[in-house]
């Protein structure tokens, strides 16, 4: 395992350097985030579709547990159960428009994961920076437990738990647990944890921090120590569950699924589900008692639990919805945690959007009407009418507002049309739109997968690591 | 302006409002009234009070706006306005939300009889490089560096010794009396 050590070590340093001026060292962190011998453990798995380009090259790297889809390099990394899922990659030929310009890509783009260490990472989406059409390049880079790096080119930076970056290049960055962040480029930055920040330059600028204090009991992570909170200790409950999904090499699907739907087979399914047309639930979701309407989505690291979505639902990376009843067209954002309970159901109105990273954990009954935009940490009543607005209030901003611990400035329609926009388009990306012939997403390309399984030398100063694989048609 | 040296425009240090480390606000507020009660009328008075370590050395310098600041709320509020900027809000949102707090706060006096009780070492300003200067330095060079570091006051030295403060004031004065001089020459 000499080898695994001299790596890790390396990447430490790496990353490190890139931090010195934020004067951060990650060593601390990274000590006890995952045991070495655990890299040894699992199988790494690829998918294999007539949609997708099948182009893997792995070198020098440890890959254990993860799953790869698409066009993928790995160099001198390691990877820890981690999804890199590459279904959205721009293809060759593309004319990738930003501003005034119009590029056509001259090759598909990859996923390139150098020097980097990702746990319980997804990775997702396409890049969306300018400057590397054709590369979604992951640099020098730690990201633990949960983390989404979604359309986000990074280089040199640590992010901390349950952390997002979405459709933002990174340099040199500290993104704090439980993080959000949308910005379009950023460097240099120390974002502190639990904090949701969404910025369109000139447009709108969306800021809402939520306190250390409240955070803490949901998810914590400080040095020598992995992170902790009932974030962790939930997914911890449920992972016997998907061990079986992971042992066993061929699953019947344990429910119906009409023709137009797709359930992964990595996906767990516990009793009474049922899933509608046009319904993609991917790799890593867990459902158990679910009512999945048409065109409602369960994406990675997804827990929707004695729910009913009643369609055209999108639920983000790693959100999770318990015992709730939620209408149509509703948005529930990256790593939001939804809990109501048994005898006091959360319900939320048809239209809303759940902003990324927001925690709704009731005692009570909980109605949030139709067309709400909710943000923050909601525990009652009173907590919800002081995180959340109306959408057609939020659009009437222009200049700025102050709410708690949120703070906006900018247009609010522009900050409305974009999600609408963003949810439209993740609906449609998702099949969520097909009728029969027509407007094909993931929920009908993503049906047919199969998947090969690569595994890391078992013994020997090389243990842990995988041979260089190159897997093309 | 070479006829001027540092040593003449300087105000020493025992004619200077000083105080010892561990002092609090008020502390300083009423050496630097003192001071200038004791100090030469028709000159400019004095805007700031040296903090002196138990060995009498200067270890910094609590200017008129450092008190200021010492008004500004205390709570966590203030780091998270503060980094407002940082996340790209514009300095007119800044500025607004900073009012916004001011008028939740308490009064003047209730904010005064808080800040008072504060200790000087929490809002000085620790002498940076720049902003030492000879006793035999020419005037040209105190004006250089005064410039050059965007100071109010520099501190005199003699044999690595502070001996005085050199202000700004007073270095202007000397350069409008040479102005003036070079004028009646021609």
């Amino acid at each position: 395992m000499k080898e695994l050590e001299k790596l890790l070590d390396r990447i430490v340093q790496r990353i490190n350097i890139n931090l010195r001026e934020l004067d951060y060292d990650v060593s601390p962190f990274i000590k006890n985030l995952v045991p070495l011998s655990q890299m040894v453990k699992f199988y790494a798995f690829y998918g294999i579709t007539p949609h997708h380009p099948l182009n893997f090259e792995f070198r020098h790297s440890s890959l254990s547990g993860s799953y790869f889809l698409g066009k993928i390099r790995t160099s001198n990394s390691m990877l820890y159960k981690s999804d890199v899922r590459g279904d959205e990659l721009k293809h060759r030929g593309t004319v990738f428009r930003y501003q005034k310009f119009e590029i056509p890509l001259s090759r598909d783009e990859g996923i390139d994961i150098e020097d980097s260490f990702l746990v319980k990472t997804l990775v997702h989406n396409y890049s969306h920076d300018p400057e590397s059409l054709e590369k979604f390049f992951i640099k020098d880079t730690l990201s633990t437990h949960y983390a989404n790096i979604h359309g986000s080119p990074s280089d040199g930076c640590f992010l901390g738990p349950f952390a997002t970056v979405d459709l933002t290049t990174i340099r040199d960055c500290v993104i704090g647990a439980f993080s959000y962040v949308q910005a379009g480029e950023i460097g240099h930055l120390n974002v502190g944890p639990g904090t949701v920040w969404i910025r369109s330059p000139d447009q709108f600028n969306f800021l809402y921090r939520h306190s250390l204090r409240n955070l803490n009991p949901y998810i914590n992570f400080g040095a020598d120590r992995p992170p902790q909170g009932l974030f962790i200790d939930f997914v911890e409950d449920r992972k016997g569950d998907f061990q079986r999904v992971f042992d066993v090499v061929k699953l019947d699907p344990p429910v119906l699924v009409p023709r137009n739907a797709s359930l992964d087979r990595f996906a767990v399914i516990k009793p009474k589900i049922r899933i509608g047309e046009n319904v993609l639930v991917a790799q890593r979701a867990y459902l158990q008692n679910a009512w999945l309407g048409k065109g409602a989505n369960a994406q990675e690291n997804c827990y929707i639990i004695n729910s009913r979505l009643e369609g055209f639902n999108v639920t983000a990376h790693g959100a999770k919805i318990i015992e709730a009843d939620l209408g149509e067209n509703i948005f529930v954002g990256f790593n939001s945690f939804l809990r109501g309970r048994p005898k006091a159901r959360l319900s939320i109105g048809k239209d809303s959007i759940i902003m990324p990273h927001t925690i709704i954990d009731i005692k009570k009954p909980l109605a949030v009407p139709d067309g709400h935009l909710v943000w923050g940490l909601i525990t009652d009543a009173a907590s919800l009418q002081a995180n959340s607005m109306t959408l057609k209030d939020v659009s009437k901003i222009d200049g700025s507002l102050i709410k708690g611990n949120l703070s906006f400035e900018g247009r609010g329609a522009s900050f409305v049309s974009a999600f609408r926009d963003r949810i439209h388009h993740i609906l449609e990306a998702n099949g969520a739109f097909f009728n029969g012939t027509d407007n094909s997403g993931h929920a009908q390309k993503n049906q047919n997968i199969s998947f090969n399984t690569i595994q890391p030398y078992t013994d020997g100063e090389l243990e842990g690591l995988f041979p260089t694989i190159i897997i093309q048609p | 302006m070479s006829d001027y040296l540092v040593k003449e425009l300087m105000v020493p240090l025992s004619e200077y409002a000083t105080v010892a480390e561990g002092s609090t606000l008020f502390d300083a507020v009423l050496a630097l009234e003192k001071a200038q009660e004791e100090f030469d009328h028709t000159k400019y008075k004095h805007r700031a009070v040296l903090i002196l370590d138990k060995d009498r050395q200067v270890i910094g310098k609590l200017g008129q706006l450092d008190v200021l600041r010492a008004l500004e709320p205390k709570d966590g509020n203030l780091d998270d306005i503060n980094e407002l900027s940082q996340y790209g809000f514009s300095s007119n949102f800044v500025r607004n939300v900073r009012k916004q707090r001011r008028l939740q706060a308490s009064s003047l006096q209730d904010i005064c009889s808080k800040a008072a009780k504060l200790k000087v070492e929490d809002f000085m300003q620790a002498p940076s490089e720049g902003e030492f200067i000879d006793q035999e330095a020419s005037l040209e060079i105190a004006v250089l560096q005064l410039v050059m570091g965007h100071h109010l006051s520099l501190l005199v030295t003699k044999a690595r010794k502070i001996v005085g403060i050199l202000r700004l004031t007073d270095v202007f004065a000397a350069v409008f009396h040479t102005m003036k001089e070079c004028e009646n020459t021609l």
